[in-house]
């Protein structure tokens, strides 16, 4: 039986980063530590991990998907607007209206990926812009300032798990939080312990195999672009508890960022290879740069160029890596 | 001599498609719109603002025809026309006078958008990067680098006589539209007439075939990846010169929309087939299109919900075409052999 590490060379290096970015900016500014940076960074950071999760399982299978925001924005702006409308205060209902609309938004993308056979990218590029269309359209695009967001939803957004006393007042740990810990528990299970997660990452690796070993494609990639669109909806539902208004334009645009925080994790675009801690740890390198940079002096138009060049090595040193496998066993991928 | 026309017409059969979807659509406008859209006005206004994306759209054939989206073409231009602005207005190099200060700017620009289509090339060509991956991560690096440069905010105040050149005209034509065209036939010829354009079909076709028929992967992945910044980086001028400031995220849309137009023009994603013809008339397509929307005052949600959809629907009729092509190649085949029962 193969032993799993659970920390890989390429996390470790993560880690390193982390804790070096983390040690020189607590030189530079002791402000910087304290539980009001940390607290700061896992309540901003939660949305994105939540669909970063999701990502990880499209990426493996092969495919990717540009389209999820526009899927949460989608879903979570319908049950804000359901709930405005017909004067629904519940947290479940919100939950489970943005949840159906991801996934059934999801399985288009999935249906179109497979029937068309073009890059997944293309096709989700379209539906991004389709769906955010389709709402703003169809549904409304006006925005919801705090006054007439439901009590249940600001509730939840402003609620924490406990409290901490600061010396800039008394902090608290989000309670989305909880619903991170759960969904990387799930994520998990589903990718290492039931049948449909390893054929996610059978098709990834290459799909003909997969077929032959009795997989069918179609239902991996409605599983997988369901799963991201069910991720997209919970995670667009917290975020507009967590902002406590409802825009018709936030969010899209934002999918490039979680990608690329996916990609510094380590999740590779050709599918097969990637994993939920390093999924995990890209995205907290990308909001410990928006959050801190300003700790060292540099505006927030800084961030941009570090993520950009983090992005940039981490492509080159993985593809290079893979380059030099290859050419040793004398396979030409192009 | 009927037959020989057949022929030529079943080769070319989706660029003629095009074409006469362009001329009735054409037509059709002016039915719909009689004079607003067909007034020497709205027809100038076209033809300025054809360029700018011309030569976006361009720079993604390219990338298409070898097998990658090149995500970094639009960064690519915004940095480009910062820089230049940056010079031109003073910031850079300051105490050159005019003149000198529009070619120093032209050259800056140009420089730095060869100079990031060759890091594309390299990343793509020594290092073995996914294209889209690698032009993903360059994007958002090289509009980092335009962030940092102005903090967001937009550099504005270029000297009338650079801008003059985005307004020039010849013969009642605007200057720039006769470069496009001028580029874009240049571009078809080294496509369809010069053994680099063959090549670049090859290489898109199946690069490992490619690799094992003598052709320099390495340095056509570099040099299509440089040619690419050059487009970007003159469409980049084009903007500024017409925008008369230089801002990120100026072009945004165009992702989408050049994108769209590859696609309605005829370039496989998977490369290796397609021609600046049909991306050139796709373009005019989508310029008559976007017109129309701005007479009926569509709003830019809507244009959205056009676009992604068109996107996804000419994707499906490419798809349904192909297949019933593949079915008729079939059907002659087993004609002609003889069955084995």
């Amino acid at each position: 039986m193969i032993r799993h590490k659970i920390v890989t060379g390429s996390e470790l290096i993560l880690i390193l980063i982390i804790v070096l970015y983390c040690i020189i900016v607590a030189v530079v500014n002791p402000a910087f530590w304290g539980f009001e940076t940390l607290f700061d960074i896992i309540r901003s950071s939660s949305t994105a991990i939540i669909v970063a999760l999701g990502l990880l399982v499209v990426m493996l299978s092969g495919g990717i998907d540009v389209s999820f925001m526009s899927i949460a924005l989608f879903g979570s702006y319908t049950a804000a607007y359901m709930m405005i409308t017909y004067k629904i205060d519940s947290l479940p209902f919100a939950f489970v209206v943005a949840t159906l609309i991801g996934i059934i938004l999801g399985m288009i993308n999935a249906l179109l990926v497979n029937w068309l056979k073009l890059p997944a990218f293309i096709i989700t590029l379209g539906t991004q812009n389709f769906f955010h269309g389709v709402m703003t359209t169809f549904i409304s695009d006006k925005t919801y300032g705090a006054g007439v967001i439901p009590e249940s939803l600001s509730r939840f957004g402003s609620s924490t798990i406990f409290k901490v006393n600061t010396e800039m007042g008394v902090m608290g740990l989000t309670t989305s939080a909880i619903p991170v810990f759960l969904l990387i528990c799930l994520t998990w299970f589903i990718l290492y312990r039931t049948s449909i997660g390893r054929g996610v990452v059978a098709l990834g690796n290459s799909e003909e195999s997969a077929i032959r070993s009795g997989f069918d494609p179609l239902k991996i990639r409605l599983f997988a672009y369901g799963y991201i669109g069910a991720l997209a909806g919970i995670m667009g539902v917290i975020y507009i508890a967590q902002v406590n208004a409802v825009y018709p334009n936030k969010l899209v645009g934002d999918e490039l960022m979680i990608i690329a925080g996916a990609v510094i994790g380590g999740t590779k675009i050709t599918g097969g290879s990637g994993k939920i801690l390093g999924v995990v740890l890209g995205i907290l390198i990308i909001y410990l740069l928006n959050n801190t940079l300003i700790f060292l002096g540099l505006s927030s138009s800084w961030n941009k160029l570090f993520i950009g060049t983090l992005l940039v090595i981490s492509v080159a040193v993985t593809s290079f890596q893979a380059r030099v496998k290859n050419r040793k066993n004398l396979i030409f991928t192009e | 001599m009927k037959e020989k026309i057949m022929t030529l017409i079943q080769r070319e059969r989706n660029l003629y498609i095009l074409i006469s979807v362009t001329i009735l659509t054409a037509i059709l406008f002016a039915f719909i719109f009689g004079n607003s859209m067909y007034s020497a006005r709205n027809l100038q206004s076209m033809a300025y603002q054809i360029p700018e994306f011309g030569f976006i759209a361009l720079a993604m054939m390219l990338s298409f025809m070898i097998g990658g989206i090149d995500l970094s073409v639009v960064a690519n231009a915004n940095t480009a026309g910062i820089f230049a602005a940056l010079i031109l207005t003073g910031v850079w190099l300051p105490g050159l006078n005019e003149s000198n200060a529009i070619i120093a700017a032209v050259l800056v620009a140009m420089g730095a958008s060869i100079l990031f289509g060759f890091f594309n090339g390299w990343m793509v060509a020594k290092l073995s990067a996914p294209p889209l991956i690698a032009t993903l991560g360059t994007m958002i690096l090289y509009s980092g680098i335009g962030m940092a440069l102005t903090g967001g905010k937009g550099v504005t105040g270029l000297p009338s006589s650079f801008t003059s050149f985005g307004t020039a005209e010849l013969w009642g034509v605007p200057l720039i539209f006769v470069i496009f065209v001028l580029v874009a036939v240049i571009l078809s010829v080294i496509l369809n007439r010069m053994t680099f354009g063959r090549k670049i079909y090859l290489y898109g076709g199946n690069r490992i075939a490619a690799r094992f028929s003598a052709i320099n992967n390495e340095r056509m992945a570099i040099a299509i990846f440089v040619v690419i910044g050059i487009l970007a980086g003159i469409a980049g001028l084009i903007i500024i010169s017409r925008v008369n400031s230089a801002k990120v995220g100026y072009g945004d849309a165009y992702l989408l929309q050049s994108l769209l137009v590859c696609v309605i023009g005829g370039i496989h994603p998977d490369g290796g087939r397609g021609r600046a013809a049909g991306v050139v008339c796709a373009v005019i397509l989508m310029q008559m299109l976007s017109s129309a929307f701005t007479i009926l005052q569509f709003s830019p949600y809507a244009r959205k919900l056009i676009w992604g959809f068109m996107l996804i629907f000419v994707m499906g009729l490419n798809y349904l075409s192909e297949r019933r092509a593949q079915k008729i190649r079939v059907d002659l085949l087993r004609k002609r052999t003889p069955q084995a029962d």
